[in-house]
């Protein structure tokens, strides 16, 4: 798998959000993690805050554990981190991995983060370069900045492509124009 | 007897001028001193009106309701706290009691029987017993035809009612001139109500209600069930209260109380003005708004049907309005309500107004001067139309197809009346009593007169407004709009009608023209919120965020408590693409009014869009629960089985929106591809054939046509219909897509990939990402010269692109965009 270097992001990754290409589908899944002080769980992870984050608190690697109810499609995972606040606490390298449960998983991705301070985004990819479909989602903190013992991770988020290219005749037509668009689409 | 009375006029007075603590206060004084029925009903009124439903229902219910009046009451809070086991136990008995049949609740109820009907309606309705709710409905309306709402909810239930029947005239000048004697009476009761001595002032106009009344008794009543009450006086006068709802109560336990009863009728629409406290003034006041209006005319002299126009009358009528200027104007100052009547003017009815001039030009015009009014009513129908401003428009048309001479003539007169009119038209279009104001005693025929007229003007009014309705309700959506346009123009500029057209449009689809009727709804009546959610997705499927962010903005601050706000928010969110923001905003719609289906269909919507089918199947279902005749939510299951692939079930719930709503072309097509879904090919195809031949223009069946063409193989017919669809929509990237894999099917790699690069260049956020895969699976299946040949031929289709003169898009992103797409795939395959 290759490992990819992640610099400074202060890019604006809600952009697809917005434009409705893609979705977060964290709120789909359960979410849990390999240890956490009191008061620093999957809420702060998980809410829309930059001020509070998850702290490991045992043995690394620090695991997060997303398990969706039915096979999803990942478009990609980002991750918000802040060396400025976090010093020793941001992770340094991240494995991503994927698999049916949590005794089937493998590594579809490595991250190196150096010095983050925002959005680390990472596109899934599986080897034929489709979006990875996946019951489980699984990122492990191998090891922090300063080769800190516990990590500090404010925010994850977990998107899917929007309508996505759903295999079967399920599928309707997506219209580009207007007119079509309102006419197919009975609101 | 006489301890109460002063306290009851007390109570009343406080009841008609809003204070309703007082009138409570006074009610368990008196409820405590004399613990009768009648202080009991009113107490439980005090408290009804007071907005305390859940009080008046503990107290009737300790005292268990001895009178019908009581058990209405009763009935009524229950509806309000959703209690139909027992509202509908108290009205008409149940498995356990003894059912009733109508006959004895109508004879139970008597006067109020047409409100206890449609009270039960409500309750069959919702409790999913259609069939019986509108068997009691037809009988309300059967009883008293002013009751609109029952015939709006009839044609909700999908009845397909005759208008003309409903809203006809009772045989015989009886209908139910009543009411608007009524009011009249009414009105001078309350001004000697506060007057010590009642009794003789509630006589004193009584005697000629009595008259009236006697009159009106010999009529054979349809409307109301009064006939069946004593002609005395006080009663008589009470009957015609019972078609207005508020009286009856009052009415049937104040016998002899004449100036109680009359106290305490709010006249709803009859707003009784500061009426000289003189006897007969009163009945000429209400007279001369809406009865006279020609409108209504029924002829009690002439003829029995009274509304036949009687073309000889014509010549009788002169133009002689300006005596009777001053006077309307203080007339019509005083009775706004009467508005209502002059709307109904019945144009149509030149004749009957010459009639009503010819016959009862001394009766109607006895309002003004004797002579006068009839001549002058004449002169306002014909000659002054213009002069009114609503009708300057449809002068012609309006004249002859509304009903409402009268009331017209009334208007011109003074330009208060134009606004009252508009007030009234927002309201249902009630029996508005435009009075001439010209008090003058009126002979009791001349009264009878005026009130047929003005009756007859208002049933036409509702005729006409009923088969719009009607057609709408059956979504005949052509049909509806031309209907309403057919209303007189002061009444088609209102609220209600001009969201009826919007609405129609809605359903047919043009947006564009329903968002432009809307919003001329929400300038001339920022409060109204009737149309405002269908305006709100209108907004939404034209994308005009702007406007939907200031509708939902202006309706916030309006009134937090109603669905429409919440959903014009909602659909705010949903077009910005933040569901979960717009999932709130329904959701909190459903809170503010659980009984409102399309709220659901919304929010199921939603959930749609963020792929939650088993949430967004439950709230469909949950809207089919509250309306089954929404079509929406039926089209929104039958979405979500499609997407399951679970294409019968789809078929079917298609079939069903389809049955109810048979002109939508997208039910249609949705139907056509779930046939095809399934392998019924052909069946598919009958479908959207059908469907192109009533609409031939329709874009979405012609490319589902197409694309099942494509699929059965059947090339060349393909290609045609997207040859023609490409003249409808030329900027549908997805007719380029069609078209190159039809070529690509046919062999024609060249006409392909120029399709397909089309298509692309129309869709360049590459929404349809199958475009990009197929061009790459295009070259995927070439050989290497090949695509180099294409290669070298996608620039030269760029300047063709230019050449060809297609859509400005295309022409300017041809060359970029098309060549690092080319060259992004070629390094996709080369790796």
């Amino acid at each position: 798998m290759a490992t990819k270097l992640s610099g400074n992001q202060d890019i604006d990754i809600f952009k697809d959000e917005k434009d409705g290409k893609l979705r977060e589908v964290g709120n789909q899944a359960v979410w849990s993690l390999s240890s956490c002080k009191p008061g620093f769980g999957v809420d702060q992870l998980r809410d829309e805050s930059h001020d509070t984050y998850w702290q490991s608190d045992g043995p690394q690697p620090h695991l997060v554990n997303i398990q969706f109810h039915r096979k999803t499609t990942i478009h990609d995972v980002c991750i918000y981190a802040d060396y400025k606040s976090d010093e020793s606490y941001t992770p340094n390298r991240i494995s991503v991995r994927v698999g049916n449960h949590a005794n089937d998983l493998t590594e579809v991705e490595q991250l190196e983060l150096t010095e983050p301070s925002g959005w680390v985004c990472v596109t899934l990819r599986d080897s034929s370069d489709r979006p990875i479909r996946t019951f489980m989602l699984q990122l492990a903190v191998l090891s922090n900045h300063q080769n800190g013992r516990d990590t500090h991770i404010r925010r994850i988020k977990v998107r899917s492509p929007d309508q996505s290219s759903d295999v079967g005749a399920g599928r309707l037509p997506m219209f580009t124009s207007r007119e079509l668009q309102q006419q197919a689409y009975v609101r | 007897m006489l301890l109460q009375e002063p306290v009851q006029a007390a109570i009343w007075d406080a009841l008609n001028h809003y204070s309703y603590g007082d009138a409570i206060f006074l009610a368990e004084r008196l409820y405590a001193e004399v613990s009768n029925n009648d202080a009991l009903h009113l107490l439980a009124t005090c408290y009804y009106r007071g907005g305390r439903p859940t009080q008046a229902y503990m107290l009737l219910q300790k005292k268990s309701c001895p009178t019908p009046q009581c058990k209405f009451l009763m009935a009524r809070c229950c509806l309000d706290t959703k209690k139909y086991a027992e509202a509908e136990r108290m009205l008409a008995g149940s498995i356990l009691t003894k059912p009733k049949s109508y006959d004895e609740i109508e004879a139970e109820f008597g006067a109020m029987a047409c409100h206890v009907f449609s009270l039960l309606g409500q309750l069959y309705s919702k409790t999913d017993r259609v069939q019986k709710a509108c068997e009691c409905y037809k009988k309300s309306l059967k009883l008293n035809p002013l009751l609109w709402k029952s015939y709006e909810a009839l044609c909700q239930l999908g009845v397909k009612v005759d208008p003309n029947q409903v809203f006809s005239m009772p045989a015989v000048m009886a209908a139910p001139p009543p009411v608007p004697i009524v009011i009249p009476i009414v009105q001078s009761q309350p001004v000697p109500q506060a007057q010590p001595p009642p009794p003789p002032q509630g006589h004193t106009p009584g005697t000629d209600d009595v008259a009236v009344t006697n009159t009106i008794d010999t009529i054979p009543q349809t409307i109301t069930t009064a006939t069946t009450t004593t002609p005395g006086a006080v009663e008589t006068n009470t009957t015609p209260r019972t078609i207005c709802s508020d009286f009856t109560p009052e009415n049937s336990t104040h016998d002899g109380k004449g100036a109680d009863l009359w106290a305490p009728i709010r006249p709803t629409k009859f707003v009784k003005q500061e009426i000289p406290p003189e006897g007969p003034k009163p009945i000429k006041v209400l007279f001369p708004d809406g009865y006279l209006s020609p409108s209504f005319g029924v002829m009690l002299v002439e003829s029995p049907s009274g509304l036949d126009p009687n073309p000889s009358a014509l010549p009788f009528i002169s133009p002689n309005p300006t005596p009777i200027m001053p006077e309307d104007t203080v007339l019509d100052a005083k009775a706004p309500s009467k508005k209502v009547v002059t709307r109904r003017k019945q144009s149509a009815k030149p004749p009957v107004f010459s009639l009503s001039g010819n016959s009862n030009t001394r009766d109607v015009s006895s309002q003004q001067q004797c002579g006068n009014p009839p001549i002058r009513r004449s002169s306002r129908l014909f000659g002054n139309s213009s002069s009114v401003k609503e009708n300057n428009k449809t002068q012609g048309k309006s004249r002859f197809t509304s009903p409402k001479g009268v009331g017209r003539k009334s208007k011109s007169r003074s330009s208060k009346s134009q606004q009252e009119l508009n007030e009234l038209n927002k309201s249902d279009p009630s029996a508005g009593i435009k009075s001439s104001g010209h008090p003058e005693q009126l002979s009791s025929s001349q009264i009878v007169h005026m009130q047929q007229q003005s009756l007859g003007g208002l049933l036409k009014l509702l005729m006409g407004v009923g088969k719009a309705y009607s057609a709408l309700a059956q979504y005949d959506c052509r049909k509806a709009v031309q209907l309403f346009e057919e209303l007189p123009e002061h009444q088609y500029n209102t609220a209600w009608v001009l969201a009826q057209i919007g609405r129609a449009y809605f359903e047919r689809g043009d947006f564009h023209k329903a968002a432009s009727v809307f919003a001329e709804v929400h300038r001339l009546e920022p409060y109204q919120l009737l149309g405002m959610d269908r305006y709100s997705t209108s907004l939404w499927h034209l994308q005009r965020e702007v406007e939907l962010s200031a509708l939902a903005h202006d309706l916030t601050q309006l009134d937090k408590s109603c669905p429409q706000t919440w959903i014009a928010t909602g659909n705010c969110f949903s077009l910005q693409k933040e569901h979960d923001v717009a999932i709130k905003f329904f959701r909190r719609a459903i809170q503010v009014d659980p009984d409102y289906a399309y709220a659901y269909t919304l929010l199921a919507h939603e959930y749609v869009f963020i792929e939650e089918l088993d949430k967004a199947l439950a709230c469909f279902r949950n809207g089919l629960r509250v309306d089954s005749r929404h079509y929406n939510a039926w089209y929104g299951v039958g979405m979500i089985y499609y997407k399951q692939e679970k294409f019968s079930l789809a078929e079917v719930h298609f079939r069903r929106a389809l049955s109810i709503n048979p002109q939508s072309s997208a039910l249609i097509c949705h139907v056509g591809v779930a046939q095809h879904a399934q392998k019924k090919t052909e069946q598919a195809l009958s479908t959207l054939n059908r469907a192109i031949v009533n609409e031939p223009r329709n874009s979405l069946c012609k490319f589902h046509k197409a694309s099942i063409l494509l699929a059965c193989d059947r090339h060349k017919e393909a290609l045609e219909e997207l040859e023609e669809l490409k003249q409808i929509i030329p900027t549908e990237s997805l007719v380029y897509f069609l078209m190159g894999k039809v070529h690509k099917k046919l062999g024609n790699t060249h006409l392909a990939l120029m399709n397909f690069s089309w298509a692309m260049d129309l869709d360049p956020k590459g929404v349809n990402n199958q475009i990009k895969e197929a061009i790459d699976k295009r070259y995927a299946t070439e050989e290497d010269d090949t695509l180099a040949r294409l290669t070298d031929t996608m620039p030269e289709t760029s300047p063709e692109l230019g050449e060809e003169g297609h859509e400005g898009s295309s022409q300017s992103l041809s060359p970029e965009d098309i060549d690092p797409d080319l060259q992004a795939i070629e390094s996709d395959e080369s790796l």
